[in-house]
Order: C-alpha cells, then sequence, then structure tokens
C-alpha cells in the first residue's frame, strides 16, 4: 500500500474517531473483502465467515481509540478476524495440535512433491478447503496471510516446531487431495 | 526447499480472496457502531484548551469591564511605559527558564506542577495582552506586569529547589516522619 493510502487510512481513522459513520462504512469496505477471505479459510464455512467478519469489525471499531498505528491498520485488522475464526473453530473442537517430541527434531529436507503439477486457483482453493481444521488453519495462515511459524505459534498457543511439522504434514495431504483425484 | 505450491499461490494471491461477503454485514455492523462520538467531544484535547481560554478570556473581561472607562492621556503614557517594563522582564523570564530546563535536563528531571503553572500563567498573559491592545486600561497594565513578576517569582523558587535536591529531600522526609 503506498504513502498515499496510507495516509487516506490514517485520515478514515480520525474521521471515524470523531464518530463519522460515513468514514466508518468507507473502511469497511476497503477491507471487509479480503477479512472475509481471511476468516473463511479459517472457519471454512460461509455463515460462520460471516458472523466472523461482523464480530470483528464491530470489535475493532469499538476499538478503534486502542489502535496506536504502529502496525498497519489491515494487519490489526486481520489479526483480529484471525483471533475471532480460531476461537470459533476452537469451540467446535478444534482438532489438538500434537506435541509429542518428535516435532521438535530437525526439519525434514521436503522435496518439492508437487512440482509440475498443473495448479488452478480453484483446484487449489478447493483442495484447501478439504484439509482437517488444524491443517487447513496453519497452512492458510503461513501461505496466504503471511504469517510466519513463530507468530502462527504464538496466534495458536503452539510452538514454532509444531507449527512447521503441521504445516509439512497439511501439504502431505493437500498433495493426496489434488493428486488422488478427491476434488 | 523449492515450493510450487507456495511459489503458485503467491503469484495469485489476489485469486484467492474471491468470496464476497454478504450485503447484510454491514446493516449489522452499523447498528453496533461505537455512540462514543459525544464522549470523545467532551474528552478531547481541544475542548478543554478552548474551554480554558474561554474561561481566561471572560475572567479578564470580568476584571477589566468592571472599571472601564476610556483611558486618559495620563494612563496612555503609562500604557507606553509598560512595553520597556514588559521587555525587561520577559528577557529575565526567559534566560530563567533556559536555565530551569538546563537543569532539568541535565538532571532528568520531567516538568513539575511550578513548570505547569508558569504554562498556564503564560496563557492568561496572552489574553490579558489581547485586552490590553484592544481596550488598554491602568488595570490591564497592572494584571500583565502582576502576572509576569509572579512568573519570575516562580521560576526563583524553582531554581532554588534544583539548587539544593538533597535539602529538599531532607525536608520531605521530617515532613513524612
Amino acid at each position: 500500500m503506498d504513502y498515499q493510502a496510507h495516509h487516506n487510512i490514517d485520515s478514515l481513522i480520525v474521521r471515524c474517531r470523531e464518530g463519522d459513520k460515513e468514514a466508518y462504512h468507507q473502511l469497511y469496505k476497503l477491507y471487509s473483502r479480503a477479512m472475509y477471505n481471511v476468516g473463511y479459510r479459517i472457519v471454512n464455512n460461509a455463515d460462520e465467515a460471516k458472523d466472523v467478519l461482523q464480530d470483528a469489525f464491530i470489535s475493532a471499531f469499538n476499538s478503534l481509540e486502542t489502535y496506536r498505528g504502529d502496525a498497519a491498520f489491515g494487519a490489526w485488522l486481520k489479526r483480529i478476524v484471525v483471533n475471532k475464526a480460531i476461537n470459533l473453530v476452537r469451540r467446535r473442537k478444534f482438532e489438538r495440535m500434537p506435541e509429542t517430541a518428535g516435532f521438535d527434531v530437525k526439519e525434514e529436507e521436503t522435496v518439492d512433491e508437487l512440482e509440475g503439477y498443473p495448479f488452478t486457483v480453484e483446484k487449489v482453493r478447493k483442495a484447501i478447503e478439504q484439509l482437517p481444521d488444524g491443517y487447513r488453519v496453519v497452512l492458510s495462515m503461513y501461505l496466504l496471510e503471511g504469517y510466519d511459524h513463530s507468530e502462527i505459534g504464538e496466534i495458536l498457543g503452539i510452538t514454532e516446531s509444531t507449527s512447521k511439522s503441521q504445516f509439512n504434514r497439511s501439504k502431505k495431504k493437500l498433495k493426496e487431495i489434488l493428486e488422488g483425484g478427491l476434488l | 526447499m523449492k515450493d510450487s505450491l507456495g511459489k503458485f499461490i503467491n503469484e495469485n494471491r489476489e485469486e484467492f480472496d474471491s468470496q464476497v461477503p454478504p450485503e447484510s454485514v454491514w446493516n449489522k455492523i452499523e447498528t453496533a457502531l461505537p455512540k462514543a462520538s459525544k464522549q470523545i467531544f467532551w474528552n478531547s484535547v481541544t475542548f478543554w484548551r478552548a474551554a480554558a481560554l474561554i474561561l481566561f478570556g471572560l475572567s479578564a473581561y470580568l476584571v477589566v469591564s468592571k472599571n472601564y472607562s476610556r483611558p486618559n492621556k495620563q494612563e496612555i503614557a503609562e500604557i507606553q511605559g509598560f512595553n520597556d517594563l514588559e521587555t525587561y522582564y520577559s528577557s529575565q523570564i526567559s534566560e530563567k527558564m533556559d536555565m530551569v530546563h538546563r537543569y532539568q535536563t541535565s538532571t532528568g528531571l520531567t516538568e513539575d506542577e511550578i513548570t505547569q503553572n508558569m504554562k498556564k500563567l503564560e496563557a492568561m498573559y496572552l489574553v490579558l495582552k489581547d485586552e490590553m491592545k484592544r481596550r488598554p486600561s491602568q488595570d490591564v497594565r497592572d494584571a500583565l506586569v502582576l502576572n509576569l513578576l509572579v512568573r519570575i517569582d516562580l521560576i526563583n523558587q524553582q531554581l532554588n529547589k534544583l539548587d539544593k535536591p538533597e535539602v529538599g529531600k531532607l525536608a520531605d522526609k521530617k515532613i513524612q516522619s
């Protein structure tokens, strides 16, 4: 995002703090689609993704006073969406991340198992949707939301190495889905 | 490790945000927007600054207008003499304040009550000065001189305090015990 866009967002935030309804709507229009998709990838369900989006924006707008501008507004908002979505998945018995000693071993030299695979956005998106919650969350957060393993560990309450191992497993599972004709 | 999946996702990242949120979401958010705009206004620094200025202005006006009359020739002459006084006292204040600031910086002390009072007096002075320009009178002149003298007195107190920090601490301890 360039300087002008940042400046516009900053001025929208100032207007929101002054109680300008139109500014709230502008902020919503700027971020709602991206945030809806972030939530959707975690909860994997349109209705719940809608609830997450709603809750996250209501929380964010009511906490604008606490947003200090040290992180980009989009990153701050995304973190709220991710937390709301993960809480929702946890409530429906999110599979516990395995915490065995085996996960702390040095990362296996993974070969690129999907090299040459004819990816399409639609195929990859559908395959990710078929992953179990625990795999899908880590894979989406790493590959699509841009978090690193230490951040994922912090958000999910697991170790960094567990996040790495879970990610490798989720990629293997994704390969099975893509190559196994399970779409 | 080569990662063709990661590479593919990076290259097509925007297309992965293909889901569109339902229109109804905004309606619900709109009904829950913070109604704190009034509270924010009452808490804003701008509001309190404006309120303080109005209060100072009003006080100055009441004091001045009580005995207000058109200045006679003698008063005008006295008022003109005020400019010299102001130059002298202002230079004293600025010189002494520099000393206070230098002392505070070198000792790591932060602003205390005295420096805050100085700022309030300075704000009041600006209001009185404005009054002096618009409706010069002996009363406003006296108030301005008094303001300058009080500030000099406060700075002197502050310099004395900074000069003998140990004495101050001892006195504090005695009071506590």
